[in-house]
């Protein structure tokens, strides 16, 4: 055994060692869309939002269509403002992503609604993001590597 | 001459300490008083048991023990004693610490292999992280307006605000 094999190891373990630290991106793609869901009318959804219907389902609305969307390369911690169609703004903010995982903050001022939320990276949230009216409510939809 | 009582104690004459009884003892003393026979026999006994052990002593200082050590030493191979003493092989090379190692290297690289290899199945273990697993999706709402309800669903979990109410909840 020589310094220099000892020194190949310890130099290999510390790089294992590093790999999970490396794995994490600085930006992480991430797409919103803007729902409304309506208990009136009939039954449809969007067909855009043919992959958010088994989450949708789950809902007493009937009627889903995408009334907006927006995409970016989110940075950790800077809130990204997105604009509803009621006036008020969704904002949205990476917290963490680790090997199979990624929280993000939702924040709905107009609301007074906080949220936060650890997915894996394969699931997406579907959040309230407007009191119903009319029969009618927002829901915005978040998902990392869309 | 030779009687019944003869006969009889005859074959305990040279007896080691410890081989008779005490009777066994008592008796033969009181035989051996009174036979020349077996007291003569017993002179005999005594004088090969002596000559034996001369003998077998003798033929041990025939033989010369004093190039044993010597033999012994040339039979074990040099490099497994550090070489003669004052030999050059002796010197600095292969003695102390780094020449155990070089006589030893299996050993010497499975001492250093062993830590390192349990050392980084250490880190590859603890570098997992065991706390993304995917089904345990983690929900934290607060709102000020109202309760919330969050659905959890395989796709993800469905975050309802105030008057949001699902079918079949």
């Amino acid at each position: 055994m020589t310094r220099r094999t000892f020194a190949a190891l310890l130099v290999t373990a510390l790089a294992v060692a590093a790999l999970p630290g490396a794995a994490s991106a600085a930006t992480i793609p991430v797409r919103v869309r803007i729902l409304k869901g309506s208990r009136q009318g009939p039954a449809a959804v969007d067909p855009r939002l043919a992959d958010l219907q088994h989450q949708l389902g789950k809902l007493a609305y009937v009627k889903w269509d995408q009334v907006g969307e927006r995409q970016a390369d989110m940075d950790f911690n800077k809130p990204l403002s997105v604009a509803l169609p009621d006036g008020a703004s969704l904002e949205l903010t990476l917290v963490d992503s680790r090997k199979d995982t990624v929280t993000f903050d939702v924040r709905v001022a107009a609301r007074k609604t906080h949220s936060r939320l650890t997915i894996a990276k394969d699931q997406r949230i579907v959040h309230q993001v407007g009191g119903e009216k009319d029969g009618s409510a927002y829901f915005a939809s978040i998902r990392p590597w869309p | 001459m030779t009687s019944d009582l003869c006969l009889r104690w005859a074959p305990m004459i040279g007896a080691r300490p410890g081989e008779l009884t005490p009777e066994e003892e008592h008796g033969l003393a009181e035989h051996l008083a009174g036979c020349d026979g077996c007291v003569a026999r017993l002179a005999d006994e005594t004088a090969l048991s002596g000559m034996l052990s001369q003998a077998l002593l003798d033929e041990a200082n025939r033989r010369d023990f004093a190039t044993f050590s010597d033999g012994v030493l040339a039979r074990i191979p040099e490099r497994a004693w550090g070489g003669a003493p004052g030999s050059a092989s002796a010197g600095h090379g292969q003695g102390g610490f780094l020449g155990w190692f070089r006589r030893h290297r299996a050993a010497a690289v499975a001492a250093v292999l062993a830590p390192a290899l349990a050392a980084l199945a250490a880190v590859l273990y603890v570098g997992q992280d065991h706390h993304d697993v995917p089904e345990a999706a983690y929900v934290e709402v607060t709102s000020e307006m109202g309760g919330a309800t969050v659905l959890d669903t395989k796709d993800g979990p469905v975050v309802l605000l105030g008057e949001g109410e699902p079918e079949g909840t």
